[in-house]
């Protein structure tokens, strides 16, 4: 196939995602300005515009962007945090039997309870200030990455181990030289989930108990009846959450480049 | 003695990839009940020659006549036996072989029938209920052959399908097709890189050149069979197929 | 050998579970490092487990009444998620056309977690089974799509070139050849589901329910009782597991032929 062809595959494309949305946008737009719709919720000009008032003023005590920010200040903190330890106990888990006898069945109880049910313990155990919300996006990165990780350090070929022994290398190195390496593009797997599963429950965490971030942002605009509000959040968590899955994407590529398939 | 039919005609076979081009102006005719051995200098396009054959490519110029008309593999009965594996794997042997048939959906009492009737000819009976993944590669292969002829095609396709097979198991698949090509009578149109293959097996040999491929020349191998490849006569003609392609 | 191995992981993992019991034990009702008010023992905790089985108070239900509240709406949402999201799914990734429109506004939707609706659902809808069902409805949903959309995408080229040569139709191509391909990707879709939906289940009724788990657990923390807490915890964690446990076992029967040995 040359360039030519190819070309026009993604411009037709690319035509079809405008036309697509823009028809989206014109019957949302029709919808409240011609029916019942109008009442319920604001057009999608109503909605950019709030989201521009939002990022030069405030919405409550901050701009919008200052309610992304701290929102994704908290699961910066508790995603790095949470995948050290789970990628570490994962491996560990994965290719020493006694650490997975020992952590497996623990694990095996606490994972299945989604990190947003923890939020009202979290609670009691650690206030309603920075250290609840980051304790719960530490147990949702922790969960993700923990089992994946795990599976990583399974599926080294273990030829390759033998190979490596016989050639005299100690355990530590084969770790740290093969057993890690050869893990990554499951770890990037359960760090691609851990990083949306953090913000859902960032946001959850928000929307409970909180009096800035994006979380609180929707939830303030419940309280006070503000529809313009809530879907201005709305789509500042659909972009913040775009960007992130975009970075993690970007960085599988780079750092798993040798394990992308020629086609 | 009558005369033979023609099966396949191809007229001008063209095909280009963008501005590529693979075959150039080809024009060759297949007689009804032909074992037709296709060679040629690796990458000179063997595969786009059959993919193109079959219309799983479409071709940029030229036609292709199976019986008289277009080649159309929705009316008319062809099958195809791929390089490497393309069974199934979540079927059954058993349902593998079928497949074709439930494509083309032939009544239930005919399709059992069929089903172990060949099952029983390449030896796999026995297997019936397994699944591809526990089987060996040449296993899988005759899986393949049995979904073939299955269907009773008129015209069977075989990209290189011993290939990756070793000696002694290749001899006894050429042996096996040589059996059920006699049996069925289909017309069979076999690409190989494996020259000593080529002669054992056809009753013609057709010669390709390299990119922008097209047909060199066909031989008429009218060895008695079964075949000894260390008869001189055998020995000859596979030089004589040897020269062809060296010089290109 | 192997047995014998297998033995010895097993107690290591008893003894481990134990041990974690005796020092929660040790800890709470032993050392007292910190008061039952705040960080209840295993004791505690599984009186009141006991308790809550036929004790409408302090929230108005028992136990099984609100798991079977939580249950019921998890279910529908998940259900009626499942039931557009595969097929949508399968189109999308069949479909050049059906991909090239439906994928935008897909994607648009996509980096939005479910739970962010609740608060649009609720002004729209207001507190009740609507909105909860809509939020899981739209989290199973996603998770079914992209997955059915990727088992599709796996079909191999010669697997369809099967099909062509024997002159299959598009859709004997699609329900002989890229469904059964993509059969494992959409069990992983629906198991993935299922833990979103649950997940989403406990949101939603956090913030908006009377009833169900979610609601039971709020409610404990208001009045101060973390020993409620964890037995619902411990009970959200359950019926999960359970629940992914049962899909599990449905997978291995349906998709057999790809997990044979």
């Amino acid at each position: 196939m040359t360039n030519g062809k190819k070309l026009s595959e993604k411009s037709i494309g690319a035509v079809c995602a405008v036309v697509s949305i823009g028809a989206f946008i014109i019957l949302w737009y029709w919808g409240t300005q011609a029916t019942q719709l109008g009442l319920l919720i604001p057009g999608p000009f109503d909605v950019l515009k709030a989201v521009g008032t939002g990022i030069v003023g405030k919405v409550g005590r901050h701009s919008i962007l200052a309610h992304a920010g701290y929102s994704l200040l908290r699961v910066m903190i508790g995603f790095i945090i949470g995948s050290l330890v789970g990628v570490v106990l994962g491996l560990l888990m994965g290719w020493y039997r006694i650490a997975e006898a020992i952590f497996n069945p623990l694990f095996r109880i606490i994972r299945p309870i989604p990190p947003i049910a923890w939020i009202p313990i979290s609670i009691i155990w650690f206030g309603l200030g920075e250290d609840a919300k980051i304790f719960l996006i530490f147990l949702a990165s922790f969960s993700n990455t923990t089992l994946n990780s795990m599976a990583g350090a399974r599926s080294v070929d273990p030829e390759i181990v033998n190979a490596a022994r016989m050639l005299g290398a100690s355990e530590r190195k084969i770790f740290t030289t093969i057993v890690l390496p050869a893990s990554v593009p499951n770890i990037f797997a359960g760090l691609q989930v851990a990083i949306s599963s953090s913000w859902a429950t960032v946001l959850a965490a928000e929307m409970v108990r909180s009096s800035e971030g994006l979380g609180w942002m929707i939830v303030a605009g419940m309280n006070n009846n503000d529809m313009i509000q809530i879907l201005s959040g709305i789509v500042m968590i659909g972009v913040v959450g775009y960007i992130l899955a975009i970075i993690m994407r970007r960085a599988e590529d780079v750092l798993c480049r040798w394990n992308k398939s020629g086609k | 003695m009558s005369e033979k039919k023609t099966k396949v005609k191809v007229n001008h076979l063209t095909k280009k990839f963008g501005d590529l081009l693979v075959l150039n102006d080809m024009s060759f005719d297949v007689e009804d009940g032909d074992l037709l051995c296709v060679v040629g200098p690796t990458g000179c396009g063997k595969t786009t020659f059959l993919n193109s054959l079959t219309k799983i490519y479409d071709i940029t110029d030229g036609e292709i006549l199976l019986n008289g008309e277009q080649v159309d593999p929705k009316k008319q009965n062809i099958a195809y036996i791929f390089q490497g594996d393309s069974t199934m794997p979540w079927l059954t042997v058993e349902e593998n072989v079928r497949f074709g048939l439930d494509i083309k959906k032939i009544p239930e009492a005919r399709k059992k029938e069929q089903v172990d009737k060949y099952l029983e000819i390449v030896g796999l009976s026995k297997y019936r209920k397994y699944y591809p993944k526990q089987l060996s590669a040449s296993m899988l292969q005759r899986v393949s052959i049995a979904r073939a002829f299955a269907t009773e095609p008129e015209l069977l396709l075989m990209d290189e399908p011993y290939g990756q097979l070793d000696i002694e198991l290749r001899f006894k698949l050429e042996d096996e097709l040589v059996k059920l090509w006699q049996m069925t009578g289909t017309t069979v149109l076999f690409i190989t890189h494996n020259i000593e293959e080529a002669v054992y097996l056809g009753n013609k040999i057709m010669v390709l050149t390299n990119k922008p491929t097209t047909v060199k020349k066909t031989l008429i191998n009218e060895l008695p069979r079964p075949r000894d490849i260390a008869a001189p006569e055998f020995v000859k003609l596979r030089n004589e197929v040897t020269e062809l392609i060296k010089w290109w | 050998m192997k047995q014998k191995n297998k033995m010895k992981y097993f107690c290591i993992s008893v003894v481990s579970v134990c041990t974690v019991i005796l020092i929660w034990f040790l800890c709470i009702n032993v050392f007292h490092m910190k008061s039952e008010t705040v960080f209840p023992g295993p004791v505690k905790v599984f009186n009141t487990f006991l308790d809550k089985l036929h004790t409408k108070a302090p929230d108005g239900a028992t136990l099984q009444a609100h798991l079977w509240s939580s249950i019921k709406v998890a279910l529908l949402g998940y259900a009626l998620g499942a039931l557009v999201g595969v097929p949508l799914g399968i189109a999308m990734a069949w479909n050049k056309w059906v991909d090239r429109f439906v994928r935008p506004l897909f994607d648009l939707v996509r980096p939005i977690p479910g739970l962010a609706w609740i608060p649009m659902f609720i002004l729209l809808f207001g507190i009740g089974i609507t909105s909860k069902a809509l939020v899981i409805f739209l989290g199973a949903l996603i998770a079914c799509i992209v997955n059915s959309y990727t088992g599709i995408r796996q079909t191999k080229e010669t697997h369809l070139w099967v099909g062509d040569v024997f002159g299959a139709s598009d859709s004997q191509k699609l329900f002989k050849i890229a469904i059964p391909t993509a059969l494992p990707m959409i069990f992983t879709g629906l198991r993935v589901a299922l833990g979103t939906s649950w997940t989403a289940l406990v949101a939603a009724e956090l913030l908006a329910s009377t009833k169900g788990l979610g609601y039971m657990i709020q409610q404990a923390r208001a009045i101060s009782r973390p020993d409620i807490i964890i037995v619902g915890m411990l009970a959200i964690g359950a019926v999960g597991a359970i629940f992914d446990a049962l899909l599990h076992l449905v997978e291995i029967h349906v998709a057999k032929g790809m997990n044979a040995k």
